[in-house]
């Protein structure tokens, strides 16, 4: 058995990569926990389980990039090299071994195009009163990585730089909260389709899927802002814990091989191995079409570790104080 | 007398249509999944998805133990109570309103604590010891419900004479718990047990705490991805519990009554 | 009727009884006992082990107070409305002279309407005032009243009162219904005897007996929206800031990075919705005199 934790199947094409796992390795089950985790909620699933070598310990982790070095040190993780190793960039890996790029997106916007007449081109158009009650993030800004990163982005555009953009972030938010903007829901599929949150903030590998799943019901565009482009990678990593780890390799394998990096490709992510694929020739032209123009990852900033972190510190901690996003009267 | 009647009406009327409406909002809504025109495409969606068949069957199953479960429990404590140890029932009674007091979410947290791998009982160590814990949950939120049910039930009937009755004849106490008791409350048993039933069909916080794949947690992951498959599991839902009630209601008309109520 | 008295039995028999109770015993401590009085101690031992009180001065800062409060608040509304609304429901099915039928009808839907909480009940208000809810449109198309325009949301304080009431109502009129049914038809008719109005009944002999099931009931209603979660939470996913949803977010994900405040979070709620049953109890083992 090897028990996963926070991927949901439209997540990156997770659903597909699970089917494929299981289709090499019938003698596995896979026991899918909370797809809706975030990066934080997946550590403590590891901290509440130490020791239980039940189904509610999870063996493998898909966190984001800040949230690597976090769980090394706190020993909640064990190093592991898969066989393509090499292929995986220095800047985007723990040089033991402890945790390891999987894929990267940018952070950009949905929106129901039945609902909402003007599309925004940039996150200050957020604040405008024709987004009044609409803007959602895809997650909870204390704990997901994807909302965390969306929060910061908002910031790099008011800013220019990492410096200070995660509190530029927080205060952004607090103005489009003020102007009644903002939407204190998870925002996913379902909220942009009900028209709960029209305008979704969220990776655009997630927004690229949810929008085919509408199937034209509602109709629905993405948006890349024009400023604060954020490109954002996440990191597998087996648990230190895990009930079964020789499972959990495998499916680190499974993972790096081309096939499942191929079949991330067609989940819209861009599997970190991509620049060795395409050297190889591996890629087929029908899946680089239905990527995202490259242009728009041409002004993408790939926040390093340290900046991720002091960003995650200031948005999780001020989030609350700063925004205080709440039931409204 | 026309006067008189108009207000019964008038509230009777709104509080209609507080109720009617929603229901009607929501199938309504479910019927849009096709752009443009109506059609039971969401339903066709819902039924065709394995992962709704298999929620709700461990759903059903787990209902179907709790409902066990509880009888195992309840029936019993309340035979000898009532016949034995009359002086219990006020603490039985306190203990039952425990669970209206402490929200199931509080209970579970107990669970997880108290329950892991590092205790004496680890039930959450396992994916079977998993499923024992989330069976007694349900129990445990259900019991005010069985036991009201089964203590009304008993009242009906003479507990003491068919149990007098029954050990002239020879019967041991098992015998009479399951052969002469059980039977005749079986009308309330079955009230408690449908109700049970609808508690533990959307139950939600118990089982996404503890990481079972039940059919509340997967209607909180379809309400969250999907757009209108959602409104169509709502209506599912709401015919399974209005089946559930109207089966109780139904079963009510056939409660046996053998003495004057003495109590 | 003859008490049977039972006569000294053999250790036998005796042992039978206590078996008899005994599952039910084990399964109220395992389940419902232990569990509770462990996280009222886990409220009392600091990260390091030692008794102390910091978790319990930890609930006092801005957010889970806050938390608190709109729980509370929304739980007292949603409760006070409930109370009103289903009294006045009951009384127009029970006293109202309306149709046979209606009455049972009525009260199997308030059975199937309380149980209707959780999940479904967000969907299904979603359907209806969402913003491509039927009333939104039809409010829209019809009225040309825009209800987001003018700032409302089903995830407002008013919007989640609403929705609750979807299952407060049914329980008020299911718990007021036997309450009203023994408001004997003599009285009504003694103080019509008497040349009493039918406001003055209500007035001095009607709502007077009524009231302490009434507040004994909407202590109940209290209670009940205090520890809902599953409405709510399908509604927003867990950024809402009410304490059942905190609650969920910290033994979900370790939210407030302190596992011993989350158990005195739990013990603030227990305190409250114990605060509240307690009401109830009492208030309806008076209202119990009435009706004998």
């Amino acid at each position: 058995m090897l028990t996963t934790i926070a991927l949901p199947h439209s997540w990156c094409g997770y659903g597909k990569v699970i089917e494929g796992f299981k289709a090499k390795y019938p003698g596995i089950t896979v026991n899918e926990l909370n797809p809706d985790a975030g990066s934080a909620d997946e550590l403590e699933a590891v901290r509440a389980n130490i020791g239980n070598m039940g189904p509610q310990a999870p063996d493998v982790l898909d966190i984001g990039l800040a949230f690597g070095p976090q769980a090394k040190e706190e020993g909640l993780l064990q190093p592991y090299m898969v066989s393509t190793w090499d292929d995986i960039p220095a800047d985007a890996k723990d040089a033991e071994g402890y945790w390891y790029g999987d894929y990267y997106g940018a952070m950009a916007m949905l929106v129901n195009t039945d609902l909402v007449s003007t599309l925004p081109t940039d996150w200050s158009d957020l604040t405008k009163p024709e987004y009044a009650n609409s803007v959602a993030l895809a997650g909870d800004p204390r704990a997901s990585n994807q909302a965390i990163q969306a929060v910061y982005a908002a910031g790099h555009a008011q800013t220019g730089s990492d410096e200070g953009a995660a509190q530029a972030g927080l205060d952004f938010f607090k103005a489009v909260n003020d102007a009644g903007n903002f939407v204190p829901v998870i925002g996913k599929a379902a909220s942009v389709a009900q028209g709960t949150s029209p305008v979704l903030i969220a990776w655009d590998y997630n927004l690229l899927a949810w929008r085919d799943s509408f199937e034209g019901n509602p109709q629905a565009e993405i948006v890349v802002p024009a400023n604060g482009v954020v490109a954002g990678v996440y990191v597998q990593a087996i648990s230190a814990h895990a009930p079964h780890p020789n499972a959990a390799k495998l499916w680190m394998e499974y993972l790096y091989s081309d096939e499942g990096q191929l079949l991330w490709l067609e989940g819209y992510c861009h599997p970190i191995r991509f620049n060795a694929l395409a050297e190889a020739g591996a890629i087929p032209q029908d899946l680089l079409d239905a990527l995202p123009p490259a242009e728009a990852y041409a002004k993408a900033v790939f926040p390093t570790i340290e900046q991720q972190n002091a960003a995650k510190e200031v948005i999780t901690t001020g989030w609350d104080s700063t925004v205080g996003a709440n039931v409204s009267e | 007398m026309k006067p008189r009647k108009f207000w019964p009406w008038l509230v009777f009327t709104l509080g209609a249509a507080y109720f009617l409406v929603p229901l009607i909002a929501t199938f309504e809504f479910s019927l849009k999944m096709r752009r443009g025109y109506y059609s039971f495409d969401s339903y066709g969606s819902v039924f065709s998805d394995p992962a709704f068949q298999a929620t709700f069957a461990y759903s059903a199953l787990i209902g179907v133990f709790a409902i066990v479960v509880g009888i195992v429990v309840v029936v019993p404590a309340v035979y000898f109570v009532r016949l034995r140890l009359p002086h219990l029932r006020p603490l039985m009674e306190f203990i039952t309103l425990l669970p209206l007091i402490i929200p199931a979410i509080v209970l579970v947290y107990g669970y997880i604590r108290l329950y892991n791998s590092s205790s004496i009982v680890p039930f959450t160590g396992s994916a079977l010891g998993t499923d024992i814990l989330l069976i007694c949950g349900y129990v445990t939120l259900a019991m005010p419900y069985m036991y009201r049910a089964v203590d009304t039930g008993m009242r009906a009937i003479d507990v003491k004479t068919l149990t007098e009755a029954a050990q002239i004849m020879g019967a041991d106490t098992l015998r009479i718990i399951t052969s002469i008791i059980l039977p005749n409350i079986l009308v309330a048993v079955l009230s408690g047990a449908f109700l049970t039933f609808a508690i533990v069909i959307g139950e939600f916080t118990i089982a996404s705490l503890l990481n079972r794949p039940a059919f509340g947690p997967y209607l909180q992951n379809i309400g969250a991805n999907r757009a209108y498959e959602p409104s169509a599991l709502a209506i599912i839902s709401f015919i399974i519990t209005w089946g559930a009630m109207g089966m109780i209601q139904l079963l009510a008309r056939f409660a046996p009554r053998s003495a004057p109520v003495t109590d | 009727m003859t008490e049977t008295v039972a006569p000294p039995r053999p250790t036998r028999r005796f042992t039978f009884e206590w078996l008899g109770v005994a599952p039910f015993v084990i399964f109220a401590v395992m389940f419902l006992i232990l569990p509770t009085l462990y996280l009222v101690g886990a409220a009392f031992v600091g990260r390091d082990g030692q008794f102390t009180l910091e978790n319990i001065a930890g609930l006092f800062t801005d957010q889970i107070l806050a938390a608190y409060w709109i729980s509370i608040r929304i739980s007292g509304a949603s409760a006070l409305l409930g109370a009103i609304a289903g009294l006045a429901i009951a009384l127009a099915i029970i006293r109202g002279r309306l149709p046979d039928g209606l009455r049972s009808t009525v009260m199997t839907f308030s059975g199937v309407a309380s149980n209707f909480a959780g999940v479904p009940l967000a969907f299904a208000f979603i359907s209806t005032l969402g913003r491509l809810g039927l009333v939104t449109i039809i409010l829209k198309t019809v009225f040309d009243f825009d209800i987001y325009r003018a700032g409302f949301n089903v995830l407002s304080f008013w919007g989640l009162t609403l929705t609750y009431l979807y299952f407060q109502i049914p329980l008020m009129i299911l718990m007021i219904a036997p309450a009203i049914d023994g408001l004997k038809k003599e009285w009504s008719e003694a103080s019509q005897t008497l040349g009493a109005s039918a406001l003055q009944f209500w007035l001095y002999v009607g709502f007077p007996i009524l009231w302490p099931s009434f507040l004994g009931t909407l202590s109940l209603l209290f209670a009940n929206a205090f520890g809902a979660i599953a409405t709510a939470y399908a509604l927003t996913g867990s950024s809402l800031n009410i304490v059942p949803i905190l609650l969920y977010a910290q033994i979900r994900g370790d939210a407030l990075q302190n596992p011993g405040l989350g158990a005195a979070l739990a013990l603030g709620m227990i305190a409250i919705t114990a605060l509240a049953n307690i009401i109830y109890l009492v208030i309806s083992a008076r209202a119990e005199r009435w009706m004998r």
